[in-house]
């Protein structure tokens, strides 16, 4: 029984380390050989060459390593764009080959091609960990219809009630930018700059990722006057020859600010507040809801959520540019154009583009008739609206 | 007993193999019954639960502005007729509210530049290519804007790691993008001519110190100098004068090698010996290129042409006590109160 126990302990242990160690001793061996007829070849060839050189008046090009390694830096720099370029070029030969990994999450994969409204799936919100709230003693409790319920001592907001108002704020950045709105984005946290940069630059929108300097709506002129404007066509192409105009024109304000932390952003939602600007805002179970117009109930500390809101409201506001766009190639003015602008002279007028100039001479045979209706348009504003050029979004005369 | 281990082994490893397969298959089957978005499946949150940073009582209570009504908001029909009715006034950067455009821009394209060419080899910062950027006086104002000191570091750093990129790979774009941040002059751009020897075997140099201007003719001797037409002793009454005027020759140990003819005029008598200190030096390194490791080491051909320190410090500190420091401009071995410092010999 003994011995039969220990042959089974020992059986198992006996192929591994026997069969192993002799053939490590034969590759070393081995090497050792290879090595020693490497050096062997090299004195011969040294041998032959003094033989030579001892003969031939000219010098035969030494085989031997330190003289080929002559300049060193020069061949490894070479080397390694040589090497790059093959890495490259393999990588691109070979890299599709192996085992295909299907259906895995990328983090860039939202930045680079993030999705629109109609992709927003309960599945995606939950993938990028929507629902998570804060611990439920840190609630607000004006977030209670948003709140699905408890788990482990966290608030867990519901997906549906989340799906549902970021379409609904889609559909509000969409008709925003169709309607020629300034669209801001915000999001000062850590590693929401990309996020916001992206979701402006699709939208042609505006960003913010780093503090918003207070006072920059309702202190305006001083803090952004410096800051340059242009003044574009409805192709969005620059139209030069009204700088002296803009340099007298008071600072332009968001007409809807997207706001990524709530929490953070209080002097900027409070100015947006006090100015009438609407103001979409990710509310996580902590924040207060009325401090925005229309809330996401979301997870505002997931960099991934934040990247889906961001890539949805940015594909939205894409959307409506492009709709504007196509209004513009029927000849249809989607939005309200600038008051107070008036044509520059003429002299100033042979910078434009030629299309422009165009249009500007049509512009002068009725230039008596615009002024009165720029008047009119001003007066109704003053009426309707007391901020003036608070809202942009309004009828034309 | 062994036996047994063994039958029992083998049956759970048929067990586990057989029952390998069906889990792989339901897994298959639930992924693919999952919609595309779905593949991802964690429950625990990665972030960390940030606490609230804001308290309800202190803040004033506000009404965010109400929905926007779009029916009534629609824009106007055929407006496209007149070119100010269809003229907007927007921002010319997207960056436009963090009131720091340019500066916001600028950093945005670089570091979307740094992600493009991240992956190209680097070389280690000490062999990078030496560059002089821009102060961030200078950016403040290029870009006249109130760029804050931390932010314009973050970008010096993306700067710093674009020069890293390897000199063999470097990408044009990013060689016409790192343009825009350097300074006008770049170290080595400026190379002085090299000096000559005249048929008579003369190198020249000359040298200033304070008001003092001297020039140095070198030619190989036997350690003779004539300043002004005088012997060095006759020229200079101070033991110290006369070491300092042909100090590079000491320093090196040229002394016996070489006869100096110098010409000083202006200043005083330190000062005088001081020129000729440096131009002494100047003239040497005709001769000897390389012995300017030497002389800097000796403090000979560093010119230091400021008697004092600039009188407004002088003035803004009144009552500062009478310290012995080394010059802060150019770390020579002149002192606040004139005093010097012993010079050892080099090694």
């Amino acid at each position: 029984m003994i011995i039969r126990s220990l042959a089974a302990r020992t059986c198992r242990a006996l192929p591994r380390g026997s069969s192993l160690q002799p053939l490590r001793r034969f590759l070393s061996t081995d090497i050792d050989s290879i090595e020693s007829s490497a050096d062997n070849s090299f004195k011969q060839l040294g041998s032959l060459e003094a033989q030579l050189n001892a003969q031939v008046p000219q010098q035969v090009p030494s085989a031997s390593s330190e003289t080929q390694a002559s300049s060193p830096a020069a061949q490894t720099s070479e080397s390694v764009a040589e090497q790059y370029h093959l890495y490259k070029q393999q990588q691109q030969q070979l890299g599709h080959l192996g085992t295909e990994i299907s259906q895995h999450y990328q983090p860039h994969t939202l930045l680079n091609n993030p999705p629109s409204a109609a992709d927003v799936t309960l599945e995606l919100l939950l993938a990028s960990e929507a629902h998570q709230g804060h611990a439920t003693s840190l609630w607000n409790p004006a977030n209670a219809r948003y709140i699905h319920g408890i788990r482990q001592g966290v608030h867990i907001i519901s997906l549906e009630v989340t799906a549902a108002h970021l379409r609904r704020a889609a559909k509000v950045v969409q008709e925003v930018s169709k309607q020629g709105g300034m669209v801001l984005f915000v999001g000062t946290r850590d590693g929401q700059d990309r996020a916001v940069v992206r979701a402006a630059e699709l939208a042609r929108g505006y960003h913010l990722f780093e503090r918003w300097i207070p006072g920059s709506i309702t202190n305006g002129q001083q803090i952004l006057g410096k800051c340059r404007m242009k003044v574009v066509n409805e192709k969005d192409e620059e139209i030069v020859g009204f700088e002296e105009q803009l340099d007298e024109r008071s600072v332009l304000r968001p007409d809807l600010v997207v706001c990524l932390n709530p929490p953070e952003n209080y002097v900027l939602l409070h100015e947006c507040a006090l100015n009438n600007i609407p103001t979409i805002g990710v509310i996580d179970t902590n924040a207060d809801p009325t401090w925005v117009t229309y809330p996401i109930p979301a997870n505002d500390d997931s960099i991934r959520c934040i990247q889906v809101i961001a890539g949805v409201l940015g594909r939205a506001g894409e959307l409506g540019q492009k709709q504007r766009f196509d209004a513009a190639a029927k000849g249809v003015i989607t939005y309200r154009p600038a008051k107070d602008l008036t044509m520059p002279e003429q002299d100033t007028s042979k910078d434009k583009a030629p299309k422009a100039k165009v249009d500007l001479s049509r512009t002068f045979m009725k230039d008596g008739g615009l002024e009165d209706a720029d008047e009119l348009e001003g007066k109704l504003d003053e009426a309707n609206n007391r901020e003036g050029s608070g809202r942009r979004i309004k009828v034309v005369a | 007993m062994a036996h047994r281990e063994f039958s029992r082994g083998v049956r759970r490893a048929v067990d586990s193999l057989g029952n390998l397969p069906r889990s792989q298959c339901e897994r298959t089957i639930r992924i693919a019954r999952r919609s595309f978005h779905g593949s991802a499946s964690r429950c625990v949150s990665t972030t960390t639960v940030r606490s609230a940073e804001f308290t309800s009582d202190t803040q004033e209570k506000f009404t965010a502005a109400p929905p926007i009504d779009f029916g009534k908001a629609s824009g106007g029909k055929g407006g496209g007729k007149r070119l100010l009715q269809t003229l907007r006034v927007v921002p010319a950067s997207p960056s436009y509210f963090s009131a720091k455009p340019t500066f916001t821009d600028d950093y945005i394209s670089l570091t979307a530049l740094l992600r493009r060419v991240a992956t190209l080899p680097i070389i280690p910062t000490s062999e990078a290519p030496k560059v002089a950027w821009k102060t961030i006086d200078q950016y403040r104002i290029m870009t006249n804007e109130p760029v804050k000191t931390q932010r314009f570091h973050k970008m010096l750093h993306v700067l710093r790691r674009l020069n890293c990129i390897h000199p063999t790979l470097m990408p044009p774009e990013v060689m016409q993008a790192m343009q825009r941040y350097k300074k006008d002059v770049q170290p080595g751009d400026i190379k002085p001519a090299p000096g000559v020897i005249d048929e008579w075997g003369r190198a020249k140099g000359v040298g200033r110190r304070k008001t003092s201007s001297a020039v140095a003719w070198l030619v190989e001797g036997e350690g003779e100098a004539l300043i002004n037409g005088k012997s060095l002793a006759q020229f200079f009454g101070r033991l110290h004068d006369r070491e300092s005027a042909v100090w590079a020759l000491k320093a090196t140990h040229r002394l016996d090698k070489y006869n100096v003819f110098g010409l000083v005029t202006g200043g005083g008598v330190t000062g005088q010996a001081e020129a000729l200190t440096l131009a002494v030096a100047k003239a040497l390194l005709v001769h000897e290129p390389a012995l300017k490791p030497a002389l800097r080491r000796g403090e000979s051909v560093t010119a230091n042409l400021l008697p004092f320190h600039p009188p407004s410090r002088l003035v803004s500190f009144p009552s500062e006590p009478h310290v012995r420091r080394p010059c802060f401009i150019c770390s020579c071995r002149l002192t606040r109160g004139g005093g010097r410092i012993v010079v050892t010999s080099p090694a």
